[in-house]
């Protein structure tokens, strides 16, 4: 009995430290749907019923998904052959699987222009299917719902794990005969709050992000390091393990260049392998159909002719990279490029000779209808607003890139509303998932030039209305917290000029 | 027998508790002794009280603690403390602090660093300046205090300094009257600190923690990111020993590996007119584990 007593006492405190580091790690919790939930809520939303409203995704015509303006016309016949290849469906025989997410990287990389985000309808609905696979689909797949990959935050030992598991697998195609792997089991998962998802990044004007030199984005991290001082914002980069450099593509800037990133993506979300992941993820030996890699660089005759020279040698990820790189930046409404015309200051003045001389160049780019002299007025004041408030203290409004083997991306400035820094979100919209030097709490400042035709926000997808994006943002631990107060203070029309002003984006 | 089990209990909880808040390095001695760190804070009886800054501050009526905010960061920038109004929230002030060893700007003062952040604010769209930086007495601290205001939000920061880092008060409100209510509080700030807790606080060092005077010196193997620096402040003891490590940013294991390091160090012991004096420094230390 005594010894049970003792037991009892080193229990105790047994549990109690259990519930101390159980508290300190991230809040998160998984609905029916799968989708996750906050359970640190801030103190209420925005301002329920009365709030703001997100007006919703802008109209007319995709102001993205054409090439940089200024581009050889070598260059230019090198985007056109990339750009088929980025919209290309694979197939086993071509590489698909044995696990994936899809089978095109524009069938993620989709709105509102082929290397955008999540589409209004999710290809991964009729991708379980394809060619009759038989596989099930995840409760958090939705028909309108947002394009996901899921990753388990820890393994069945409880070590973390962090890395993709992949929805679909081959079994039952009619090109993967005798293959019979199976799913992950999400549905257990999920019932042990083990899931967390990623939504596709936006891949417009990747190109510029890349030239920008790392004292260029240390110096834009340092340059409003009082104002965010005063509002509880630090950030820092990630770097790459290899060279030491910054990091800045991905949701936790996770990857170095835009060639890590097609090459881990074509791997990891489609099942190619390639030069840069030759390896297939998935051995078993029932379900290996090609050679490895399965894309790669020809050696001898090149495997295209699609009027590109340099295409028609290169291999599949070469293309994705060039894609991105040639890609033009969202071009916002016109409303807030007359704004920025207008203003006197050197910042806004930089970013309107900018987009000025994208909408000159003559590019097939073409900007958003023009709207009404009020909403112009409202976004103008929203524009204001952003910078006042904070937001612009981490969503910094102008880099510039240095020199670049092309052109088009020399010594430009423009407007990406991202430092590319990891910032601490809180416990909200935590994910326990490390990469790199970012933990499970840290995200890179989402870029958010092209948000006004972006349909699912932050990183899981979980809220298609801007308003509840920005409350999303405080929790206990966000650097953002300060930033969300300022919002709550602001009148309602000030509230509503900011969210139209995102949506001029 | 029952009170040793009790007994026995209660080792298990003041281990567990000094292991979690303490971070105890046992083997060679206690390094993290029971002395404050900026961000231990707290909020207690209407009152913001923190004893690494001798500091405490009496919250205005109605008021309560906000959101607690991020970790401290690896430039040792803190955000101390969020403050809200219980009711209808139309203001907030947050209280933070910028260690000036780390800083990226090398600010090392309450003048210079109230004329840098009103040179900044000038240079926000739509931002006026409605008071110019203004130097004020309170509790016998030099206090700088710049005022302005945007988008129908005013604000007012006011910034000293304690134990070499800025300490800020951040004040916004939506209207001006308020604020004038909100700055008001600021002046029954007291850095009187607390009775039982040890004053006067060791004076602080820029860089004392160098070759010099360094008389033996363990490199810790930091674990984990590189790349990444890691500041650390030290208390050296009148002995040149190593009496606080406060490892400002690091993961658990960068921590450990750190104060493991560091209550190995002897120093020569730092003299202030003709004798030995307990004094605070920083330090970085960074992992760069890359090629081969």
């Amino acid at each position: 009995m005594r010894k049970i007593d003792f037991l009892h006492s080193c229990s105790i405190v047994s549990i109690m430290m259990l519930a101390s580091v159980s508290l300190s790690g991230p809040a998160l919790a998984q609905n029916a749907a799968g989708t996750t939930v906050n359970t640190a809520a801030p103190r209420g939303p925005v301002d329920p019923g009365r709030g703001p409203v997100d007006p919703g995704v802008r109209g007319g015509a995709p102001g993205a998904g054409g090439p940089l303006p200024g581009l050889s016309p070598l260059e230019q016949a090198f985007f056109n052959a990339a750009t088929g290849i980025f919209t290309e469906v694979e197939t086993v025989p071509t590489g698909l699987g044995p696990r994936f997410n899809l089978d095109s990287c524009g069938g993620c990389h989709a709105q509102p222009a082929a290397g955008g985000s999540s589409p209004p309808t999710n290809p991964q609905v009729a991708a379980a299917t394809t060619q009759g696979a038989n596989n099930t689909l995840p409760s958090f797949i939705t028909a309108n719902g947002p394009v996901r990959e899921a990753r388990f935050v820890s393994n069945p030992d409880g070590t973390p794990d962090g890395g993709v598991h992949d929805l679909f697998v081959i079994s039952g195609r009619s090109d993967a005969p005798g293959c019979n792997i199976q799913q992950p089991n999400f549905a257990a998962e999920l019932a042990r709050g083990n899931v967390i998802f990623r939504i596709p990044t936006p891949t417009f004007g990747l190109g510029l992000v890349e030239s920008v030199s790392d004292s260029g984005l240390q110096a834009a991290l340092a340059a409003n390091a009082q104002f965010k001082s005063s509002l509880g914002i630090s950030g820092r980069f990630n770097h790459s393990g290899n060279d030491g450099t910054i990091t800045r593509f991905g949701w936790k800037a996770q990857n170095k260049s835009l060639l890590v990133f097609s090459g881990e993506a074509y791997n990891v979300e489609m099942g190619v392998t390639n030069d840069a992941f030759p390896n297939e993820r998935e051995t078993n030996p029932s379900c290996q159909f090609n050679e490895t890699p399965e894309s790669t660089t020809p050696l001898t005759t090149p495997t295209k002719s699609s009027g590109s020279p340099a295409a028609d040698y290169a291999q599949d990820i070469i293309l994705f990279t060039g894609f991105m790189r040639l890609l033009a930046p969202p071009t916002p409404a016109s409303s807030t490029i007359a704004s920025a015309a207008t203003s006197s200051t050197s910042t806004v003045a930089s970013a309107s000779d900018n987009i000025a001389s994208v909408l000159s160049s003559g590019s097939s780019m073409t900007a958003a209808p023009a709207i009404s002299a009020m909403q112009s007025a409202s976004t103008a004041r929203g524009q204001q607003i952003f910078s006042n408030v904070g937001c612009g203290a981490c969503h910094v409004p102008s880099l510039t890139t240095g020199k670049s083997p092309v052109a088009a991306l020399t010594n430009v400035t423009f407007q990406p509303l991202s430092d590319f820094a990891l910032h601490d979100m809180g416990i909200g919209l935590a994910d326990g998932i490390s990469q790199g030097n970012a933990n499970g709490r840290e995200f890179r400042t989402a870029p958010l030039w092209g948000v006004g035709q972006r349909l699912f926000f932050l990183h899981d997808g979980r809220t298609n209305d801007l308003a509840v994006a920005i409350q999303q943002h405080q929790s206990q631990g966000s650097e953002a917290n300060e930033v969300v107060e300022n919002f709550r203070l602001l009148s309602a029309n000030d509230q509503q000029a900011l969210l139209n002003y995102l949506r001029s984006l | 027998m029952r009170r040793l089990l009790l007994l026995g209990a209660a080792i298990c909880l003041v281990g567990w508790l000094a292991w979690r808040y303490g971070g105890v390095t046992p083997l060679f001695g206690t390094v993290t002794a029971a002395m404050p760190n900026p961000e231990d804070g707290k909020v207690a009886n209407g009152v913001y009280t923190n004893d690494y800054f001798s500091l405490s501050y009496p919250l205005p009526q109605g008021w309560a603690e906000g959101l607690a905010g991020p970790e401290p960061s690896h430039l040792g920038y803190y955000a101390l403390r969020t403050l809200i109004p219980r009711a209808e929230p139309d203001a907030t002030i947050l209280i933070a602090a910028q260690d000036t060893f780390f800083a990226d700007k090398p600010l090392s003062n309450a003048v210079e660093a109230a004329s840098d952040f009103r040179r900044a604010m000038s240079e926000i769209e739509g931002m006026t300046i409605d008071r110019e930086p203004l130097q004020m007495q309170i509790a016998d601290h030099l206090v700088e205090r710049v005022d302005f205001s945007g988008v129908g939000l005013y604000r007012a920061m006011f910034v000293t300094e304690a134990r070499c880092h800025l300490v800020s008060f951040n004040l916004t409100a939506r209207d001006p009257e308020q604020l004038a209510r909100l700055a008001l509080s600021v002046n029954s700030l007291s850095f009187a600190g607390r009775e039982d807790v040890p004053s006067p606080a060791p004076a602080c060092v820029k860089n004392y923690a160098i070759a010099e005077n360094l008389l033996w010196k363990v490199e810790p193997a930091i674990p984990g990111s590189a790349f990444t620096p890691i500041p650390v402040r030290i208390t050296i003891g009148v002995d040149g020993k190593v009496k606080h490590v406060h490892v400002i940013r690091a993961t658990a294991d960068q921590r450990k590996s750190i104060e493991h390091a560091l209550a190995q160090w002897q120093l020569r012991p730092y003299a202030a007119q003709g004798r030995a004096v307990e004094i605070e420094t920083g330090l970085v230390f960074q992992s760069k584990q890359m090629g081969m």
